[in-house]
This record gives structure tokens, C-alpha cells and sequence, in this order.
């Protein structure tokens, strides 16, 4: 008996040391300020982040040409003291602080950034987010032209033969437009010069004869070759001496292709922070880990233990350390929607942001430390437009007009969503959506799906709503569903698959309607409509429509497109007008803003065609909220503007440089 | 799967049952090899190719040599398992839709090819199977994690596998305790109060799962009383209500056990010889019925450490633990392959471990065993 007694004991003294063991120094001292980032960063390589939670770490740790001031979110100066634009809008040239180190002691040069910069777009390094400054000069050419030459060349040449030689009688267009699809021609192709190429993608008519085949086929050769020449100058030029380059140590150069109103902005996002050349050099892979990592923000990484923290510490050698309210930081990664609002009600971290039981809404909503403002992203319904009804516009519009989406903010996401009928949410400085009024209406919606040819629902296979995993989406789902079903006397099934299945089936095709929901990446309309273009990748839908296409390239090159803009209008004279206005204009500021009205004229053009086709259903812009303890300052749920007007923190971003805590440090 | 695919794992299959059947000295030998090519894979990195090729030959003799019948067997059959295991798990994750390079935006062909080389993932199942069975023993890697970037498989899980062990530990401490305690006091007065109240609490403790009895404990001791953290892992605090939570499912059966064994074991003749000597009943029950009564529980013990050891999932999210379990789920919803597989593979060398020690055991304190294995 007293054996076993010190056998218990025993191993209860074992348990205890090696749980003791497993706890380290650092964290036994509370941080100043803690906060739940919602999941482990994938990494903090600012080069390879796609996310919101490794955004939030990596824009404290590292500091872009410029940051976004806590109150405004407009960007100021950050390792750059000033900027020049040109009258053009296309040349950016960044003083950067002299006294701007990294925290290894070395200053931040010119040098470093366009080093950087050409990092994030060299195909090797295989960057999601390269695409957002492709507009720079020879950025695209260097990321992407390389492997488009090759697979031209390629692969590609050999499906087309291959095609040629099975329909040497022409093809049906149908068929040409599923070869197109299957090889990702649309995105290969976009924004080449050649007519003949040109012409054969915008095809959605007619046959395809055996000639145009052929002369397709022989220019694809030729495509090849030129983007091969421009792949070979960018890698020689981009970084160096063009598109983005060091003028000397303390001046970076920035030459655009097209004037974007957006870019400073770019100039914060994590994407474009800088890294330290010389320690990535020496560990490529794991450069970011707290070993080894130099950084030139306003934190630096003092320690990351997976699953459990990251813990931030003010950097000493940052030039602005004065400004630093926050001496340390611990960042949770915790996923538990239960576990986080614990966390935060025991007064264990001072930050929710959303991550909290969406069944508690209601009186969490209540407590005066909740906030909640319209966020800067849509929760949609992809519909497929490669299976019938979808593939009939009216079919689309029927479930359009069938679905009540008043009904679902009220009573099942309950926390004020703005229900919603287009794409862009509200709120894009500048940008106005083309007129869509939220409306349900089940005659109409009957009388199209009838003209579709499924009179009462009759003749219809089973839909399949297809959601990721997740208890809101489910609800949701269901919600529509039944009113599909009650509505149209439609077959639908709601289905759910766990995240990588799902992605899967969306980028395969394989479903009828498909959850989805797109945060925008900045604060412009184009991050939320370049994405549907013909084929892009995240389209997903199989809707194509060459308009919208040229509506979209257009905008994205405003002067450069100028020649054919007049034929985009709508009839309606409003891009006619404002192009005029653009011709019009005298001196090139006046110049540059005609140039940004006609373009967001142009996006409000596309947007109108994507609410009229209706490749997607929009439901609702989601709301941004959480928790936040009152000590904490600096924390602007709401923005305020110079001019006095207030505006909703639309991307829920907080700059960790500017939060502080009203209680003293010896108050803990 | 491919014919080829099917043929080697049925292949597999067969060779691993074969060693069932080897002779004792074939037993001998091909367990010597495994056990050096174990050595070797796991201080390839440390002591160079020289040096660990050297260790592995060296062991590899005095295995044959000395060691016992029973160890080289089962290493003879473990070592080929954990192939098989490799592979069969390889074929399953390749099977299951999507990809460790998927995301919301889909990577154009030539940054998937990038990624694909750089992380040593190709296209082909058993091209995969092969780099990684290459590296697990040149390098003793477990690979890079796919999503969590810069850290490879064995950074992720050896600053875990601790936590879990210490966690797991503690809660069949505590288990054992707790079960043994009730499950006794029940069993030797059955149909008492005491019987029904602990046969009570030991029903509720198996049916609730334990993410309820979390969540009880939560709202009671933690936001209710305001007595320990809510979750996190930084202190002993931290430890208390995972540890409890954790270990009430398997007191509960624990209990169960030990009462029907107290039962049995006081019918039995000896019982009535010791109170027949004059022996006072705590004395009885001690020294004479205790160790009978416990046997079951020991047998369930066995398998039961193997899980709770290696972490549970839902009490590691519900209390914000850095454990194990962690991986087991993430490894899988992220199609991250090369933790799916770490993870197996510890779990795997922690159930053959646990069984070859309760054979050993066995072996020691039975004499026929001992001789059977040697035949």
C-alpha cells in the first residue's frame, strides 16, 4: 500500500517538474498589452504573409516607407521622411530617414527596399501578394512573364495542336472557350499586345474556323518570345536600375505604369515592408524566427512559442521609440471562439477582435466595452455558371430575387450587417456603387425561373449549397435553403466540407452555389471586382464577359487604354463625359484627377455588369467588432478625418505603434 | 490509387506479417539491422555519416550478440511497421481532396512548382514517400511543416510532446487516485450509498464528453469563483482544471474497473483465511485485496497512456494548451503533410514502446514467457 502511495506520488512529482520545465521565463511577467490574433502565423516573412493575423504582427515588427496613422488610417511618413509624386502620378521618389535603423543597428537604405521589393516579384520566391504592386514598372514582367513564355511555348503550343488536330473543321466557340479556361488562358494572355490573340479570348460567338485556330497558333510563338524579352529585361533592370531603385542610400525611386491613387497605401501593406537583406541572405528559410530575425519597426520578435504566444518588446533602435506606448505585447493565437471570449472577460487579454461566440451577439452587444462599425467585407454566394439554371442569367436572377437577405441579418447574424445587393461595400472614399436597391421578389423570381424553362421549380435537379465547415455559415446556409425551396419550389440541399476540400471544389468547379467572402486588400473598388475577371483566380464561377474584362483593364491603365475607352460606355454618356473631361484637362494635376474619376467611373461600369449577370450573389457586408478594454488607448474603432467628418475603421486595423494603457506600469 | 500503389502497401502488409514467422536467429539478425538503420537516421545529423554509420554497425553486433530475443523481435517488426505506416498514411493524405498549396487565391502553376520543390512535396505519392523516407533517415528530419513556415516537424512537436506528457501524466495520476479510491470504497460495500453515489458520478464522468466537463469547471472555478486562469499554459495554475478535466473520463472507468475487482477479489477464498486470522478489515483490504482488485486497472492502463499522453485535442483548445493534440488536427485539416506524419509516427513509437515494455515486464515476471520468446 505505501508503495503505491509513493508510486502515486512519484509520478505526480514527475508531471510536475516536466510541466514546470515546459513554462518559460518570459512569460511569467504579463505583458502590457495582450490581445487575440485569432490563429498562428504561417510565418512573418512580410514577402510570403496572406492574412490578417500575421499582418497585424509583421506591421509591428517591420515599418513600411510609410505607416497608416491610428486615427485617420491615412498613410504618413515612415522609414521615408517624405515623398514626391510626379504631376503624372507615375514616378514616387522616398527620402528615407537617416536615422531609421535596423535593430541589429544597421541603417534602412534605399537599398533595402529595392532589394526587397524585388524579392517580393521574383518568381523563386513564389509570393501570393506579388500581384498587389504590379503595377510598377517591370514588376509583373519579372514575376510572371518567365513562366508565361515557358508555358506558351510549351505546354501550351502542344494542347494547341493537339486541338487543331482534333477539330481541323473549325470548333464550336463553347468548346474553344473550355480550352481557353482549361489553360488558364485568359490569365496568361492579359494585357498582350497582339490583336489576333486579343481577339480569339473576347470570342463568345460563332465558330471557331480552322484559320483562326491556326493563325492563334502562330502567334503564340511569337507572344512567347516577347514576353521572354520582357521577363529578361525586367530580371535585369527591376530592383536595379528601373521600376523600383536606390537613386543613392538615402533616395528609392518608384516608376509606375499607371498613376495609382492607392499606392501609398501599398507602401503600408505588410507585402512591401522591407526586410533585412543581410541576415535573409544567411537564413532564407527562417530568417523571421526570434534567433535570427532583424526588424525596423517599432517592435521587435522576443520570443515565439507555437501554439502558445508571440511576444513583442519595444525595439530601442527604432527612430520613433518615443512614440511607442506598448513596452510589450503578447500576441494569443488563440482559435476557440469560447476560449478567447473567456480569455478576455477574466481580463487575461485586452483585445478581441470578432473572434467571440457568435450565439452571445446580443449581450456582448450591450456591454460598453464591445464596439462594432460596417467592415470592408462582403459575404457572397458564388453561383456556377457552367451548370444549368445557373448558366442562364434569368436562372441566376430568379434565386437572386428569391433570397430575403433583410431577414438573415436580422435574425440570424443579428449584429446590424447592411444586407447586400452589389459587390464593393460602401464606404470607398471617392467611389459610389451603381444603383442596386436590396429587394425580394417571388413573382418575378418565378416568372424568370419559368422563362428559364423550370416553371414552378419542375424539371430542376437538386441545387447544392456548398459552405466551409463552420457553425455561422451553416445557419445561414440553411436560411437560404429553405427560402429557395419555399420560394421557388426548388430541390436544394445545403452541404458543408472542411476548409482544403472546399477550396478544392471551388477551384475545380465541382458545386451549384458556393459560400464565399472576400476581405479587400485596400481601401479601393478594384480589390473587389478585378478579381471576377474572365478566368482570374478567384473567380471560380466560369463567368466571363468581355466588357467587364475591358472595363477592368481599362481602369487599370486609364491613359494608357484611352484610344478605345469612348466604345465602353454604357450609353448613359458617363464615361464619355468624364474621358472628355480628361482630355480636357490643362496642367497635370487636374490631369491625374480627371484620370482617377474616369477610372472609378469605369470600375462603377464593371460592377453594374457583375450586378446585372450576377455571377454571384452578394448577402451582406460583414460588420467588424469586438472587444476592447477601456484602459486602452489610442484603439479608434471609429476614424476621424482632419476635415472633422467621422468614418468607420472599415479594415479593422489598429496599429499596435499607437495603443497605450491608461493605467501606470506600476499599477499591475 | 494506382496498381503499383496497391501492390506495394499489400506487399507491405505481407512482409511486416512475415515476421511473425522468422526464426529466431532470422529474428535475430533482420531486428540487429532495424535497429542499427534506427540508430542511424536518429544521429545521421548529429555524429555525421562516418560517425553514426559506425555507432549503427557497432550496435548492430552487440545486438546480435546480447540483446534479448524479445526486444530484437519486436524491433523486427516494429521498424517495417512504421515503414508501412509511412507509407499507407502518404497514400491516404494524397487521396484526400485538396492540397497543402491551396489557398482562397489559387497559386498560378509556377509558384505551386516552387513551393512543390521547396518543401520536398511532388505530385506523386510515392515520389513523396521516397524523399521523405530518404530524409527521416540521412537526415533524422521529420521535414519542414508546410504551414507554419521556417520550423521543421520535429521544432513543432518537441516543445509539445512535453507539455501533453506532463498534462497526461498528471490526469492518470489523478485518475488512478481518484478512480482506485471510489472504485475500492464502492465495491466493498456494493448497494451502499457510497456505492451508488461514486457508481453515479463514474457514470456521468464516462457519458459527458469532456468538453462539457470542461466548460463546468470553466464557469465554476475560473469565471464563477475566480479562482484559476481561464487558459493558457505559463504556471501551475494553468494546470489544474485541464488536468482535471482530462482525468475524469478515465477515473471514472478507472473506478468501474476497481469495483468490480473489489467484488470479485473479496468472494474469493484468501479473504476469508486473512479475517479468519483475526486480521483487521483495513488490513484485509490492504494488504491482501487490494492487489487482486487492481489488476484490470493496470491492464487498462496500458493502451490509456498511449492516449493520454500524446495530448487531447479538445481539452488543448478549450484551455489554450500548446500540446500535442494540437497537431494531430491541424496537421490533417491543413493537409500540412509532413506533420500528419510526425505526428503518427510519434504516436506509433509511443504505443510499440508502452507494448514492449509491458511485455517486457511480463517476461520478467513470468518465467514461461521469457522461454517461449528465446525458442
Amino acid at each position: 500500500m505505501y508503495r503505491t502511495l509513493l508510486g502515486v506520488l512519484a509520478s505526480l512529482a514527475v508531471a510536475l517538474a516536466v510541466a514546470g520545465l515546459t513554462f518559460t521565463a518570459s512569460v511569467e511577467q504579463s505583458a502590457d498589452f495582450r490581445f487575440i490574433n485569432g490563429t498562428e502565423p504561417r510565418s512573418l516573412d512580410p514577402g510570403l504573409l496572406t492574412g490578417q493575423p500575421e499582418g497585424r504582427v509583421a506591421r509591428a515588427i517591420f515599418e513600411g516607407l510609410a505607416r497608416l496613422e491610428a486615427r485617420t488610417l491615412a498613410p504618413v511618413p515612415g522609414a521615408a521622411a517624405s515623398w514626391e509624386i510626379s504631376p503624372d502620378g507615375r514616378t514616387y521618389t522616398f527620402h528615407l530617414r537617416p536615422d531609421a535603423t535596423w535593430s541589429d543597428g544597421r541603417p534602412v537604405t534605399a537599398h533595402d527596399f529595392a532589394w526587397s521589393w524585388r524579392r517580393l516579384q521574383d518568381p523563386a520566391l513564389g509570393a501570393e501578394y506579388a500581384y498587389i504592386v504590379h503595377m510598377i514598372r517591370h514588376a509583373r514582367a519579372f514575376n510572371l512573364y518567365g513562366g508565361h513564355a515557358e508555358a506558351l511555348a510549351g505546354p501550351i503550343a502542344g494542347a494547341l495542336d493537339a486541338l487543331r488536330r482534333e477539330h481541323s473543321g473549325g470548333l464550336e466557340v463553347s468548346d474553344w472557350q473550355a480550352f481557353v479556361r482549361e489553360h488558364g488562358l485568359n490569365e496568361l494572355l492579359k494585357g498582350t499586345r497582339n490583336a489576333t490573340l486579343q481577339a480569339s479570348l473576347l470570342r463568345q460567338q460563332g465558330r471557331i474556323e480552322a484559320d483562326e485556330l491556326a493563325a492563334v497558333s502562330a502567334a503564340l510563338p511569337g507572344e512567347a518570345a516577347h514576353r521572354r524579352a520582357l521577363f529578361e529585361e525586367a530580371a535585369r533592370r527591376y530592383g536595379i536600375d528601373a521600376g523600383v531603385f536606390a537613386r543613392d542610400d538615402w533616395t528609392l525611386v518608384v516608376e509606375l505604369e499607371a498613376p495609382t491613387p492607392y499606392f501609398l497605401e501599398l507602401c503600408t501593406f505588410y507585402s512591401t515592408l522591407p526586410v533585412p537583406r543581410h541576415v535573409v541572405e544567411v537564413h532564407p528559410d527562417d530568417w523571421f524566427l526570434p534567433d535570427t530575425i532583424v526588424s525596423n519597426g517599432p517592435f521587435v520578435l522576443a520570443d515565439w512559442r507555437v501554439g502558445d504566444r508571440i511576444r513583442l518588446e519595444r525595439s530601442e533602435s527604432y527612430w520613433g521609440r518615443d512614440q511607442v506606448g506598448l513596452a510589450s505585447i503578447d500576441v494569443l493565437p488563440v482559435e476557440n471562439a469560447t476560449t478567447s471570449l473567456n480569455l478576455y472577460l477574466t481580463g487575461a487579454v485586452d483585445w478581441l477582435p470578432g473572434n467571440y461566440p457568435s450565439d452571445l451577439v446580443e449581450p456582448l452587444a450591450r456591454r460598453p466595452d464591445f464596439y462594432s462599425g460596417p467592415g470592408m467585407i462582403v459575404y457572397y454566394y458564388r453561383l456556377n455558371t457552367r451548370r444549368p439554371p445557373l448558366d442562364d442569367p434569368r436562372g441566376r436572377l430568379a434565386l437572386n430575387l428569391a433570397i430575403d437577405r433583410e431577414l438573415i441579418v436580422r435574425e440570424v447574424t443579428r449584429l446590424g450587417q447592411v444586407p447586400a445587393a452589389h459587390i464593393v461595400p460602401p464606404g470607398m472614399p471617392g467611389y459610389e456603387s451603381p444603383e442596386s436597391p436590396v429587394r425580394t421578389d417571388l413573382a418575378e423570381a418565378r416568372r424568370l425561373l419559368a422563362e428559364a424553362g423550370y416553371p414552378g421549380g419542375r424539371g430542376m435537379r437538386e441545387l447544392g449549397i456548398l459552405y466551409n465547415t463552420q457553425e455561422g455559415h451553416k445557419k445561414i446556409a440553411e436560411v437560404i435553403a429553405d427560402q429557395l425551396r419555399r420560394n421557388l419550389g426548388l430541390d436544394v440541399r445545403a452541404y458543408n466540407q472542411e476548409w482544403q476540400s472546399y477550396l478544392a471544389s471551388g477551384q475545380a468547379g465541382e458545386y451549384d452555389v458556393m459560400r464565399a467572402g472576400w476581405i479587400g486588400d485596400y481601401l479601393d473598388p478594384n480589390t473587389f471586382l478585378d478579381m471576377w475577371i474572365s478566368n482570374g483566380g478567384n473567380n471560380q464561377t466560369g463567368w466571363s464577359h468581355a466588357r467587364f474584362d475591358r472595363l477592368i483593364q481599362a481602369a487599370a491603365d486609364v491613359e494608357g487604354f484611352s484610344t478605345g475607352l469612348a466604345d465602353l460606355d454604357a450609353g448613359d454618356g458617363r464615361v464619355r463625359s468624364r474621358l472628355e473631361g480628361l482630355q480636357r484637362a490643362g496642367d497635370a494635376a487636374e490631369r491625374r484627377r480627371a484620370g482617377a474619376a474616369l477610372r472609378l467611373e469605369l470600375l462603377r461600369q464593371a460592377e453594374a455588369i457583375l450586378v446585372q449577370e450576377l455571377p454571384i450573389l452578394p448577402i451582406y457586408f460583414y460588420v467588424v467588432s469586438g472587444l476592447v478594454n477601456p484602459q486602452v488607448e489610442g484603439f479608434y474603432s471609429e476614424l476621424s478625418l482632419p476635415d472633422g467628418s467621422r468614418i468607420p475603421n472599415l479594415q479593422d486595423l489598429h496599429p499596435l505603434r499607437a495603443i497605450r494603457m491608461a493605467r501606470g506600469e506600476e499599477a499591475r | 490509387m494506382s496498381g503499383i500503389e496497391i501492390a506495394s502497401l499489400v506487399a507491405g502488409l505481407l512482409g511486416v506479417g512475415a515476421t511473425a514467422w522468422l526464426s529466431g536467429r532470422a529474428a535475430r539478425i533482420v531486428g540487429a539491422l532495424c535497429l542499427a538503420a534506427l540508430v542511424f537516421g536518429l544521429t545521421r545529423a548529429l555524429l555525421g555519416l562516418a560517425g553514426a554509420g559506425g555507432l549503427a554497425a557497432g550496435l548492430c553486433a552487440l545486438a546480435v550478440w546480447r540483446f534479448p530475443g524479445l526486444v530484437l523481435r519486436r524491433v523486427a517488426f516494429a521498424v517495417p511497421s512504421l515503414v508501412l505506416l509511412i507509407y499507407a498514411t502518404t497514400l491516404l493524405m494524397y487521396k484526400a481532396p485538396g492540397n497543402p498549396f491551396a489557398g482562397e487565391r489559387a497559386a498560378t502553376p509556377a509558384v505551386e512548382q516552387a513551393l512543390r520543390a521547396h518543401y520536398g512535396v511532388p505530385e506523386s505519392a510515392t515520389e513523396f514517400f521516397a524523399i521523405y523516407l530518404r530524409r527521416l533517415v540521412m537526415e533524422g528530419s521529420l521535414g519542414p511543416s508546410i504551414k507554419v513556415q521556417g520550423r521543421t516537424v520535429e521544432e513543432l512537436l518537441l516543445p509539445a510532446l512535453p507539455v501533453s506528457m506532463a498534462l497526461g501524466l498528471l490526469a492518470l495520476t489523478l485518475a488512478c487516485a481518484l478512480g482506485i479510491g471510489l472504485g475500492v470504497l464502492a465495491g466493498l460495500r456494493p448497494n451502499s450509498a457510497v456505492d451508488h453515489g461514486s457508481m453515479a458520478l463514474a457514470l456521468i464522468g464516462i457519458s459527458l464528453p469532456n468538453f462539457v466537463i470542461g466548460a463546468v469547471l470553466l464557469i465554476v472555478f475560473a469565471l464563477g469563483l475566480g479562482w484559476l486562469p481561464v487558459a493558457g499554459w505559463g504556471g501551475y495554475p494553468h494546470v489544474v482544471l485541464p488536468a482535471v478535466t482530462l482525468a475524469l473520463p478515465y477515473a471514472a472507468y478507472i473506478a468501474r474497473l476497481a469495483r468490480s475487482g473489489t467484488l470479485e477479489v473479496m468472494q474469493e477464498d484468501f479473504i476469508r483465511t486473512a479475517r479468519a486470522k483475526g486480521l483487521s478489515e483495513p488490513a484485509v483490504v490492504l494488504r491482501h485485496a487490494l492487489k487482486g482488485a487492481l489488476l484490470p486497472v493496470v491492464s487498462f492502463l496500458g493502451p490509456a497512456a498511449a492516449g493520454i499522453l500524446t495530448g487531447s485535442f479538445v481539452v488543448e483548445v478549450l484551455f489554450g494548451v500548446p500540446g500535442m493534440g494540437q497537431w494531430f488536427v491541424k496537421g490533417a485539416i491543413n493537409r500540412d503533410y509532413s506533420v500528419v506524419l510526425g505526428t503518427a509516427i510519434v504516436y506509433f513509437t509511443l504505443v510499440t514502446a508502452f507494448n514492449l515494455f509491458v511485455d517486457l515486464a511480463y517476461a520478467w515476471l513470468d518465467p514461461r514467457v521469457r522461454d517461449a520468446e528465446a525458442r
